[in-house]
């Protein structure tokens, strides 16, 4: 069996005194799609937010893309991040000032690399979500799915190892959530996308190869 | 940097920045205007000096003539000695001296203010030269008048024609309008130097008060580097003794009494206060902006921006906020200043300066030169509150790199 593309070991998150995590251990295996599923506050976010990088354990061991991310620098998990990892957000997250495809192209700004690449890769991802016409859109006026789909490009815009998905379709309709969820499913099944993705909907959660449900801030069985 | 991004920020988000781009731009504009209104007044005070060629002039005060007859000397201005003259022009920061010799003349049946000057010499009263109506300027140590328009008029004098003083009579080579020269050392009949000294010399009223040598004046003018002036007014006082009076760009500057005029600490102090509430109000929007923005930060970095590449973004929206502000600002000082050069400035000329006996009509009235301000925007002030208007963008950008480095990653998703 090849190395797990992410494996935490006895992960701890505490804020304060309260114990958000609570030991969890857990590897995902590249091109697995996995969802991690619980009741609201049982810590499943903060558990996203430990293994991709976005923060650090208070105690515990977390390998991402065979980068230890526990010891890496502020900077180092920047650009680890930029050059590896994919992340869809229930609240799109898109930048307000920017047009759909700067929005995707955000994470290439601070690479040096010729504008016009830059526009190409972010307008044939818009073009593989069907939103060519969106381009030079704010996402002001654009619809949720749209603006989702916006995100989801983003999240590819630097062929990411892994996508991490919170909520994706928190927020939108069930047939625009749908949609989105078919999406993902494409990028799992057509081009082997590891994502690991954080939703409180069992329906959903069976898209996914494996479902983890979390209490309390632990894994359960 | 992106700077399509910081435009769009800039541009889209108006409310937040046209506050903070308003509010610094006012202050960029108080500064240059205060700076420009300081300086103006200055070259104002310099005017009436300048329009003579000189930076001081000098004249001693003494005794009243015990009578009004014949050459007598103003009170204002009594014998300088050559001796003392050659001591000024060894003075350090002396560029040049001028001299010159002004009386009274009282003949049978009328009054005349007579002016002895070097014609050659560009400090002091040469500088009449410039404006000679008709005929011509003096010309070497020959026995020849230049007439005042006015009193040529009142006189029935022409060029070609004659002019008496105390017997001597002079052929009047040229008339000339003083009325638009500085007032200072004006006088009704203009002499070469050598002929006016020649009639201090005989005149026993002037004797009688202040022993006078034939190569001796009652004014002399310094032209003197700018910033030695102060140092030799004092030093002028010390030679010349208490009765002395020095005019000088400061005495004059004084004598406006302008709360500008006062002193370079009142506008710089005032500026100060200026770039300082500016600076706090780009602060605090800037800060703001921050916290407002702190889940698009994070979103950056989530998506692998470094506290660097964050950094640089935002220091680029707010040099390019302060350069808006600076430009903007300038654009508002050009307009004031512009307006402020149609104002005009009344410079006060101490009698002492452009004496005239009380008795005669119009005698011992304050006379004013009359000066538009010169409120000119220079490249250097320009350039200056440029200059600071980025640095306050820069400095409220390093003030806040901390707060934009302590934001995570993960905020955003703890807010989602």
């Amino acid at each position: 069996m090849n190395d797990p593309i992410l494996s935490a070991t006895d992960v701890k998150k505490t804020f304060g005194t309260v114990e958000v995590v609570r030991g969890v251990s857990v590897a995902l295996q590249s091109g697995e799609f996995v969802s991690l599923v619980g009741k609201s506050g049982c810590g499943k976010t903060t558990l996203l937010s430990v293994l991709s990088s976005l923060d650090r354990p208070t105690s515990g061991q977390v390998s991402l893309c065979g980068k230890e991310i526990v010891s890496a620098s502020e900077n180092e998990l920047a650009l680890f991040r930029r050059a590896n990892i994919g992340f869809i957000f229930q609240s799109f997250q898109l930048i307000p000032t920017l047009t759909a495809w700067e929005n995707v192209a955000l994470p290439l700004f601070p690479e040096k690399m010729p504008e016009e690449e830059r526009r190409e890769r972010a307008v044939s991802l818009l073009g593989q979500m069907q939103l060519e016409h969106r381009l030079d859109h704010l996402p002001g006026t654009m619809s949720g799915g749209e603006k989702q789909r916006v995100a989801i490009a983003r999240a590819l815009i630097n062929q990411p190892k892994i996508i991490f998905a919170d909520e994706p379709t928190g927020n939108l309709d069930s047939q625009t959530g749908q949609a989105i969820m078919e999406i993902l499913e494409s990028l799992h099944r057509e081009h082997g996308m590891s994502i690991l993705m954080v939703t409180h909907d069992l329906e959903l959660s069976k898209t996914a190869d494996r479902v983890l449900r979390m209490q309390d801030g632990e894994l359960v069985a | 940097m992106r700077f399509s991004y910081v435009w769009r920020e800039i541009s889209l988000r108006k409310r937040r920045h046209l506050t903070a781009i308003f509010g610094l731009s006012i202050g960029v504009a108080l500064l240059v205007v205060l700076q420009v209104l300081s300086r103006a007044y200055k070259d104002a005070a310099r005017m009436p000096l300048q329009e003579i060629g000189a930076d001081i002039s000098i004249q001693r005060s003494g005794d009243v003539p015990q009578e009004l007859q014949g050459a007598v000397f103003p009170c204002s201005a009594v014998t300088i000695h050559h001796q003392e003259l050659a001591q000024i022009g060894r003075m350090p920061g002396v560029r040049a001296v001028g001299q010159a010799v002004l009386m009274w003349v009282f003949d049978k049946d009328q009054f005349t203010m007579v002016l002895g000057l070097d014609p050659t010499n560009p400090v002091g009263p040469g500088k009449l030269r410039n404006f000679v109506t008709k005929g011509r300027f003096l010309e070497g140590d020959a026995p020849q008048a230049l007439v005042d328009v006015t009193s040529a008029r009142d006189r029935h004098i022409d060029v070609g024609g004659m002019v008496t003083i105390l017997g001597r009579a002079y052929p009047v080579v040229g008339l000339v309008d003083a009325s638009r020269a500085s007032k200072i050392a004006v006088a009704n009949v203009y002499l070469p130097l050598h002929e006016a000294q020649s009639l201090a010399k005989a005149s026993p009223q002037v004797q009688a008060v202040s022993p006078f040598d034939a190569d001796d004046m009652n004014l002399v003018f310094v032209s003197a580097d700018q910033e030695a002036i102060p140092a030799l007014s004092t030093a002028l006082r010390r030679l010349l003794g208490d009765k002395t009076s020095i005019a000088s760009p400061d005495s004059f500057l004084r004598q406006l009494g302008n709360l500008f005029a006062l002193s370079d600490k009142f506008a710089a102090a005032t500026s100060l206060i200026v770039m300082v509430v500016a600076f706090l109000m780009v602060f605090k929007t800037i800060a703001g902006s921050i916290q407002e923005r702190a889940r698009e930060i994070g979103v950056l970095k989530c998506l692998g921006w470094t506290n660097g590449n964050v950094i640089g973004q935002l220091l680029a929206e707010s040099l390019t906020e302060c350069f808006l502000s600076g430009l903007l600002g300038l654009g508002l000082a050009w307009a004031v200043c512009f307006l402020l050069g149609f104002q005009q400035v009344k410079i006060p000329i101490p009698w002492e300066m452009s004496p005239t006996p009380h008795f005669l009509p119009g005698g011992g009235e304050p006379v004013f030169k009359v000066v538009a301000l010169p409120a000119h925007l220079s490249w250097s002030i320009s350039l200056f509150a440029m200059s600071l208007s980025l640095l306050v963008g820069g400095i409220t950008s390093i003030l806040c790199i901390g707060r934009i480095t302590r934001i995570k990653p993960s905020e955003v998703l703890r807010h989602e």
